[in-house]
């Protein structure tokens, strides 16, 4: 499975808990929307930590780069 | 039942299509802006028509939207400036023997405000070219230790006349702009951040605010503002939506105050409104429930299911009065263009602590997530997965929490010494720590449920919403920022409420 695939299938269950089953775009800003809220960026945090090995001390926290798949690419390929 | 199905008070109006269409019209917008005015001369806000006027260039010149932000902001300045502090300086030039007549002191404030303002245009012009730099990559960290430094140095060195007059001046011009310089330097550092005349819309905008900010800085404003006229018009009907929502709270809120507390201001503005219509002769009958505020102070003669009631109208009151005020602010910003999320959202549907923290004081919460929160979570104790989490959270809502009421509340630092400021913050210390330790065992729990929220039976989430109700309830009774009552007063109340006597 790509890595955008993965990505999505993560945050689905993510807004599944929420009962939250409307479609998203890569380019959908989940946060900004308030779709995902502080608690759910945290599990996006650990998420790419463990998946992807990204240290967020390092790279610097920014919510806007969990803001969508798209930006979560990016950040990924940027590592 | 879906959303669209359920009963609503306040009507979906962006969901119908011909309002939406009437509101891209020249006329449609006209009438929108006529209502926004109208519900803020309702609500009785402050400058009502000069909002709205600016509004309304907002609403017609899309295209200069931040720049107006800007321009906006520089007349709130000049002529509506009233998060300065000038009575609290004026006071203290006196008691030093300065004069305080004519424009000297006006002079002065203003220099001292335009030396923060350029001392920060550099950090930030800094933050943004040298971004390798260490004041690039901690940019918060420096600005909030530069200005506790400050007023650690002002409050504990014995400073006299001018000298003095000086460092409080500063202290209290970055006050009220510390979290707002936050933003706009965590902004800094991002590639697609705005220059200094965008962000300087973003500090205390003409919307107004706090001394947090709402929504969060321009890195937010960026991807909130409207893109095209259906957009704007979504957003502005919105914003309408939630003045209406302010009127409609209004009844709950004069309610108390009359039926609870028998308030005599607003118990004859109410007998006036019976009177308008032709009800004369009528007595308002009241509990004689005292505030919180007095039942604290009186607990010893007050009877304890009078105090119950005091504190349950207590808790209504601060969440009736934060959502007025959110509504108010996040409606002015929607009207200027910006999809700003609500402050305040249904608060009475949470099922954990955490989430009634979220919904309660949105804004506030981000500002310790984003400053206090992930920094701490993306730095320590990586490898304990929970114990990351709760420590990260107590970071956030106990210090971050203290650390921001401490800072902002300069004065009592001021005016009662350093050290007498920290002993005074007990209560407020307690309050967050218990805040801290509700929230992060919320959380603890909440992780790892996998199950959806709706999946649990009806009795079930109102077990967890009544309980998490009460829980706030009762914290709110040590939500208290003031520093002249010990914790042991506010602990022997408590106490009694479960008629335990201390």
């Amino acid at each position: 499975m790509n890595d955008r695939l993965v990505i999505r299938e993560f945050l689905q269950g993510l807004l599944n808990r929420k009962d939250d089953r409307a479609v998203f775009s890569d380019s959908d800003q989940l946060i900004t929307s308030g779709r995902l809220q502080s608690i759910d960026t945290l599990e996006v945090v650990v998420f790419l930590e463990e998946k992807y090995g990204i240290d967020f001390s390092e790279v610097g926290f920014d919510q806007s780069k969990l803001d969508s798949i798209d930006s979560m690419m990016a950040l990924i390929e940027q590592k | 039942m879906s959303n669209s199905a359920r009963f609503r008070l306040v009507p979906q109006l962006e969901t119908y299509p011909w309002l939406v269409s009437f509101g891209q019209t020249a006329p449609g917008k006209a009438a929108l802006l006529g209502a926004f005015a109208g519900g803020l001369f309702v609500n009785r806000v402050n400058y009502w028509l000069e909002i709205s006027l600016i509004a309304a260039v907002m609403s017609y010149l899309p295209t200069w939207r931040r720049l107006l932000t800007s321009v906006a902001a520089l007349y709130w300045l000049i002529f509506h400036h009233t998060w300065l502090n000038g009575p609290f300086l004026s006071a203290l030039a006196k008691a030093e023997g300065l004069r305080t007549d004519g424009w000297n002191l006006k002079v002065l404030f203003s220099g001292i405000l335009a030396a923060v303002f350029c001392a920060l245009a550099v950090f930030f012009h800094y933050a943004r070219t040298r971004r390798s730099s260490f004041a690039a990559k901690r940019p918060v960290l420096l600005l909030v230790a530069s200005y506790a430094a400050v007023l650690a140095a002002a409050g504990l060195i014995p400073l006299h006349g001018m000298t003095r007059l000086l460092a409080w001046g500063v202290v209290a011009m970055t006050a009220p702009y510390l979290w707002y310089f936050a933003y706009a330097l965590k902004d800094a550092s991002s590639k697609s951040s705005d220059g200094a005349i965008l962000q300087f819309g973003t500090l205390q905008p003409f919307w107004g605010g706090t001394n947090v900010p709402y929504p969060k800085g321009a890195a937010n404003l960026r991807t909130i503002e409207a893109r095209n006229p259906m957009d704007l018009c979504i957003t502005q009907l919105k914003a309408i939506k939630l003045l209406i929502w302010v009127v409609i709270l209004r009844v709950p809120s004069i309610a108390l105050q009359v039926f609870v507390h028998g308030e005599p201001r607003q118990t004859e503005r109410f007998l006036g409104i019976l009177r308008s219509i032709g009800l004369t002769g009528w007595n308002v009958p009241n509990m004689g429930v005292p505030s919180l505020d007095i039942a604290l102070h009186h607990a010893a003669v007050l009877p304890v299911p009078a105090a119950w009631v005091s504190v349950i109208t207590h808790f209504a009151e601060v969440l009736i009065g934060m959502t007025m005020s959110g509504n108010l602010i996040i409606g002015c910003c929607r009207m200027a263009g910006f999809y700003a999320l609500r402050n305040t959202y249904r608060p009475l549907e949470a099922r954990t602590v955490a989430e009634f923290w979220n919904r309660y004081y949105y804004y506030f919460k981000e500002l310790l997530v984003e400053f206090f929160f992930f920094p701490f979570f993306t730095r320590y104790f990586k490898q304990y997965r929970r114990f990351r989490l709760f420590a990260a959270t107590m970071a956030a809502a106990t210090m971050g929490n203290m650390l921001y009421h401490f800072l902002r509340d300069y004065e009592y630092v001021a005016q009662m010494g350093f050290w007498q400021a920290v002993k005074g913050f007990q209560v407020y210390a307690f309050y967050t720590t218990v805040l801290g330790l509700g929230i992060g065992i919320s959380q603890l729990r909440s992780q790892g449920r996998e199950r959806s929220e709706g999946d649990a039976r009806w009795w079930r989430r109102a077990c967890a919403t009544a309980g998490v109700l009460l829980f706030f309830c009762l914290l709110e009774i040590f939500d208290e920022e003031g520093r002249a009552f010990r914790l042991g007063e506010y602990l022997r109340f408590f106490l009694r409420l479960f008629l335990i006597p201390v």
